[in-house]
């Protein structure tokens, strides 16, 4: 008897309790943002490591214009092998003419940036990258150099 | 259709399909569940739905390339996973990474460990019917996937370990960040314990059900909470030290009765226990480098090797055949999530309805790990 | 004194249009089925109006509970998205599977939906008013009793119309489930039938005039009732952690499974109208109905159904708040936590009330 009373006494104690943590929870400050509304949303970067987009980065030199010397090793590197470049030139003049990236097929391992010698190819913090057909997320020679504009600094956490 | 008698009535048998479009099969499963009445007479399970050849994968790639891929088909522990695969190779290799690479891939491990049982714990008070500690638990998740973020770029799929080491050292403000939710975290799961765990009815709903022996247990293959929720103190970080488990104290938790709360149970503790192996880890940290010296081209001698790790949900394996080349010439993944579902038909028989999706949830099944 | 300026517009309202009809030369019979469809034309606005709002303010709860924010985009604080919802329902594709009972499967919402509404026929909004009710009848409450189990025959047809296993399973708990529960319920009902010795709403509602003190949740000895009562109303609204019927996580969606569009969304708006008839006979049975907490102060300004839905509503969050805390039962506890618990508390409860009674403490006695 006296089990059976002390059972029933916990069990109502219990549901108490739960209650009293999901009114707990009512007023806490809330964490889910109104992307892409609220300001916090709209201006939100990610963090220097992160991987989204594409970029080639530019050259510090003055005879060069990218960095990349079409050396293929990142096409190499690539567990999917969904980066495409056709290269001209030999030695120093080397150079991509075509340089596409199949973000469609893209697993985003970044091992295509770690393969550069040069430090020419980055992931950005590009993060808005969906599309509504497949062509739009291969990625071509000039959107890639676009993308680079401004950047220096090769993807990384630090 | 056979027919069973219960009490003078004449019952028939529902054959139903619980999957692969049901809310509780945590991915694409597919069970045939012969019903009568509310009670399950017959259960068989249908896998295969998320196939996705990531061993034959293997058998294409260059073993530093394989790395990203190991993430993928246990989803909820991509670090663990990656820790089996490259101390399989490591071993092929005879490389021994530095001890602070070692205690790295500790720390992530069992952050990785937490944030697993966080999704277990959400969705299986979805699998009971409060909601509301689904996204309480996602919601300290979080905190963990933006530690994860910092550290590797990926919130999901790091591709973070490295063969003899680790992609990069960690990011500053790392331990602060880290202290910052091993303070705060023991306070919600104290909190996540009030409203979920020592809830009456979910005690009444799991208690006494899903009911596992510990000699079922080892002889289908069952590993990890699971099998400590029979009684059976086996951890391959106990057992068999690996990275850095030997630096470290904590305790195995195990509950006895062999029933669903025993195994969720079991979760709980394995929540603060990580917590303290963290906290330890953070505190001795060494400095120091982060790469073993490894060979440009990496070409194992022609042998075999057979890694394993405690994952969230049991012994994972990683098997590595090599032929001298660089690539594998075999792969295996021993993944626990197939062989912890291969007892479910025993563990739901004679049950209800109600207990066949209790005792599924507490296994923790993640579909991708079965099917591979 | 609100009440009355209210009852007096009204009156003038009714006067004038009988006058209208009797200058057009409209016979009186005509005015009076005019006045009932009136009547119903508002029950019927007034049960959507509140239906849209609890199903606004259940997604606005469990959002704040959960650390969410809810619905936000569609007006401002989401003040549409609810209406949007019901338009959306109305215009998605009607999907009847190839082997379902076509008259069934049509059959099970509609009726379900009628009869959740119906019982809005017999609530007092207010103190005798045109609005006050539809009809007055001096069984008032066990109408709504007798209108809520019949909302089974609705689920009970669509569950087997829609020839799937899940849906039946989901039937069969439902019929199993509301027919334990509907004798609990019963018997909180009979010991505030006791108390106010007569069935009929208004005159329950009556019993509890005067003052706060009066009101039957704060007459000790109706204490047992009211938490049979709480109990097993939440069974009879189907909601966690008696949802069972439905049970998302075992049974996908239980008996509306294979229901889609307006079907669905009978099924659908019939459950919170379901649950605000509940709230509302709750109200009244225990809450004082349409009156304010303090008659004679300024509260009175507030009109009677004002009232009467401020009280529903704020049951109505409660049974919010329970719903997004606990989990679900499985279904032999139900039936044994009814069985074993329920009924032998509604024993003690009649027990209570009547030696209550007895002494002189209650109102009426039978
Ligand atoms: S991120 Fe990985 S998959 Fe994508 S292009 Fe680079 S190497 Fe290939
Ligand atoms: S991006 Fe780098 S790795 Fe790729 S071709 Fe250019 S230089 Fe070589």
């Amino acid at each position: 008897m006296w089990g059976y009373v002390r059972d029933i006494w916990q069990g109502a104690k219990s549901i108490v309790v739960g209650h009293i943590v999901t009114f707990r929870n009512f007023w806490r400050p809330k964490i889910t943002d109104r992307y892409p509304h609220s300001d916090a949303g709209k201006n939100w970067r990610p963090g220097p490591g992160y991987r989204g987009g594409f970029a080639l980065l530019k050259s510090d030199e003055e005879d060069r214009e990218l960095r990349c010397t079409a050396c293929m090793s990142c096409a190499r590197a690539c567990p999917v092998g969904c980066i495409h470049i056709e290269g001209e030139g030999k030695g120093k003049e080397r150079h991509p003419v075509s340089f596409y990236i199949d973000m469609g097929l893209c697993v985003y391992c970044h091992q295509c940036v770690e393969a550069c010698p040069k430090d020419a190819l980055t992931m950005t913090d590009e993060y808005e990258i969906s599309g509504t057909s497949r062509a739009v997320l291969v990625r071509n020679l000039e959107e890639l150099v676009a993308a680079g504009e401004g950047r220096t600094e090769v993807s990384r956490v630090v | 259709m056979s027919e069973t008698t219960v009490a003078g009535l004449t019952t028939e048998e529902m054959i139903v399909n619980v999957g692969p479009q049901h809310p509780s099969t945590h991915g694409v499963l597919r069970f045939v569940v012969t019903l009568d009445g509310e009670r399950v007479n017959e259960c068989v399970s249908h896998i295969g739905y998320l196939h996705s050849s990531l061993e034959k994968i293997a058998e294409t790639l260059r073993y530093e390339q394989y790395i990203t891929n190991t993430d993928r088909f246990d989803y909820l522990n991509g670090l663990g996973n990656e820790l089996c695969y490259v101390q399989a190779v490591e071993k092929l290799l005879g490389i021994e990474p530095p001890l602070r690479t070692r205690f790295i891939r500790t720390v992530m491990a069992e952050l990785k460990r937490i944030s697993s049982h966080l999704v277990y714990l959400g969705c299986y008070g979805n699998d009971i019917g409060a909601v509301t500690i689904f996204l309480h638990a996602f919601r300290e998740r979080e905190l963990l996937m933006d530690i994860f973020e910092a550290v590797t770029g990926g919130r999901l799929l790091y591709n973070y370990l490295r063969i003899g080491g680790l992609r990069n050292d960690l990011p500053t403000g790392f331990g602060d960040q880290v202290h910052r939710f091993l303070d705060h975290f023991p306070r919600r799961l104290t909190e996540m314990t009030d409203l979920l765990t020592e809830n009456r009815i979910f005690i009444g709903r799991t208690r006494g059900v899903g009911m596992l022996t510990a000699e079922q247990a080892l002889s289908y293959g069952v590993t990890g909470p699971s099998l400590r929720g029979c009684g059976v103190p086996y951890d391959l970080r106990k057992l068999r030290p690996y990275a850095a488990y030997d630096q470290v104290e904590f305790d195995i938790p195990t509950f006895p009765e062999g029933d669903c709360l025993s195994r969720h149970l079991v979760r709980m503790e394995e929540m603060r226990q990580s917590l303290r192996i963290v906290r330890q880890l953070l505190d001795k940290m060494p400095d120091g480098e982060i790469q073993a010296e490894v060979p440009r081209r990496l070409r194992p001698e022609a042998g075999e090797v057979y890694e394993r790790v405690e994952s969230p949900r049991g012994e994972l394996g990683c098997y590595l055949v090599s032929d001298g080349s660089d690539k594998p010439y075999r792969m295996h993944w021993r993944g626990p999530s197939f062989y912890n579902l291969q007892v479910l038909p025993e563990m739901v028989r004679g049950g209800l309805v109600a207990d066949f999706i209790a005792t599924l949830g507490s296994l923790d099944p993640v579909a991708p790990d079965i099917d591979r | 004194m609100a009440n009355t300026v209210v009852k007096t517009i009204l009156d003038v309202i009714r006067v004038w249009a009988e006058n209208l009809a009797r200058h057009w030369g409209i016979p009186p019979v005509f005015v009076s089925i005019l006045a009932w469809i009136a009547a119903f034309v508002f029950v019927i606005v007034l049960v959507l109006l509140m239906v849209l709002l609890a199903v606004y303010l259940e997604r606005k709860v469990s959002g704040y509970i959960q650390s969410r924010l809810g619905p936000m985009r569609v007006g401002p604080i989401g003040l549409f998205q609810t209406p949007m919802d019901a338009l959306k329902i109305l215009t998605k594709e009607d999907i009847v599977p190839r082997d379902a009972d076509k008259i069934m499967h049509t059959i099970g919402p509609v009726f379900f939906f009628v009869v959740a509404v119906a019982g809005y026929v017999v609530i007092p909004w207010d103190r005798g008013a045109i609005a006050a009710r539809v009809v007055d009848l001096n069984i008032g409450v066990l109408l709504v009793m007798a209108l809520s189990s019949l909302g089974l025959l609705g689920i009970m047809v669509g569950g087997w119309g829609s020839n799937n296993k899940w849906s039946l399973l989901g039937a069969m708990r439902a019929v199993a489930q509301m027919i334990s529960y509907e004798v609990a319920l019963l018997l909180a009902i009979v010991c505030v039938v006791m108390q106010a010795g007569s069935l009929s709403l208004a005159a329950i509602t009556a019993d509890q005039g005067g003052s706060l003190l009066q009101w039957n949740i704060l007459r000790w000895w109706m204490w047992p009732a009211l938490l049979l009562y709480v109990i097993a109303s939440a069974a009879e609204s189907k909601r966690i952690p008696f949802d069972i019927p439905e049970a998302e996580s075992e049974l996908v969606s239980g008996y509306h499974t294979e229901y889609s569009g307006m079907k669905f969304g009978f099924f659908f708006l019939g459950e919170y109208a379901h649950l605000f008839v509940i709230a509302l006979i709750g109200t009244i049975l225990f809450l004082g109905g349409w009156q304010s907490p303090l008659p004679g102060s300024i509260a009175d300004f507030v009109p009677g159904f004002i009232w009467l839905m401020a009280k529903a509503l704020a049951i109505i969050i409660i049974t919010m708040w329970v719903r997004w805390t606990l989990p679900r039962l499985r279904v032999d506890q139900l039936m044994q936590f009814a069985w074993k618990g329920l009924v032998p508390l509604g024993f003690v409860a009649i027990l209570v009330t009547g030696l209550a009674v007895a002494l002189g403490l209650g109102g009426g006695g039978i």
